[in-house]
């Protein structure tokens, strides 16, 4: 049983032959068409200066960082240089202070006096 | 005529090394002789070479919080080098004696003055100390020990504050050597 609307979507949904030259003017069409510009993002060119002045960045970053490291060795060990020289300036001060006062040297710890 | 030349060069030569002795000692620094042969003998070996900069660099690295610390920094701050080289031996007398003779001839020239010397027959030690004078300035210390097993110089170069070393009395192991009193000599 067909209803009217069937008949209306028959009549308009049939298959019809392209008219004379429809593959023409297509394909004329088409290449009258300019084709879309392919745009690279913004972003890209500066990709490399970017990854440089990072690498550039990091590079200055580890040298600075070793550069402190290498100075706070060199600090501390001249610290305890400067310590060391004192305490044997201390020593000997103490030697020739014993010496002035007629005083004998201690004994040793390890000395048991036999 | 012949003799008179060789005393004129004598005498040059002597007068060409009189300002080589007052420039030893108008700078408070020792001429170190080489150590190094020393070395593979010594049992311990202390070599401290502290010029102006690394004593600097060793200043700022002293904690300021410590009373003992801000001594040695105050006591630093004067000086332009400290220079110690020490030898520890397991046999008795196995250092030559002519190295350490090498540097008490540098501390007989004008400038340096002996402040105190001890010889101990008993312990066998001998310990000179010697004050580097530019007028009536301090700027150098020089201190000789020789031991049985053991011979230390010390020569710390610059304006040596005695009443800051005094300050560093039972620091550091520094003893009170009554400083600002009448240098004692006993021989």
């Amino acid at each position: 049983m067909n209803t009217p609307l069937d008949d209306e979507l028959r009549k308009a949904l049939r298959p019809v032959d392209p008219d004379e030259g429809f593959a023409e003017r297509v394909m004329r069409r088409i290449d009258s068409t300019p084709a879309p510009l392919q745009r690279r993002p913004r972003w890209f060119p500066a990709l490399p200066v970017a990854l440089a002045a990072s690498a550039l960045l990091g590079t200055i970053l580890i040298y600075a960082w070793h550069a402190e490291r290498e100075q706070q060795r060199q600090g501390l060990e001249a610290r305890r240089q400067l310590i060391e020289a004192l305490h044997i300036t201390g020593e000997k001060l103490d030697l020739a202070y014993r010496g002035v006062n007629g005083e004998t040297r201690p004994p040793a710890p390890d000395d048991t006096g036999a | 005529m012949k003799t008179f030349t060789l005393k004129a060069i004598v005498a040059l030569l002597l007068l060409a090394s009189l300002p080589c002795e007052r420039a030893l000692a108008a700078d408070g620094r020792l001429l170190l002789p080489d150590f190094s042969a020393l070395e593979d003998k010594a049992s311990e070996v202390v070599d401290v070479n502290l010029n102006t900069a690394l004593l600097g660099l060793a200043a700022r690295f002293l904690d300021d919080k410590s009373p003992d610390e801000v001594a040695v920094k105050q006591l630093v701050a004067g000086l332009t080098g400290i220079y110690v080289k020490s030898f520890a031996f397991d046999g008795d007398f196995a250092y030559p004696k002519a190295d350490i003779e090498v540097v008490r001839k540098q501390l007989s020239v004008p400038g340096w003055q002996k402040l105190v010397e001890v010889r101990s027959r008993k312990e066998q030690t001998h310990v000179d100390v010697y004050l580097s004078l530019d007028g009536d300035k301090v700027n150098g210390l020089a201190i000789l020990a020789s031991e049985p097993r053991q011979f230390t110089i010390v020569n710390i170069v610059g304006s040596v504050d005695l009443r800051k070393l005094h300050q560093l009395e039972g620091r550091f192991g520094v003893p009170d050597l009554r400083l600002e009193g009448k240098p004692p000599t006993v021989k």
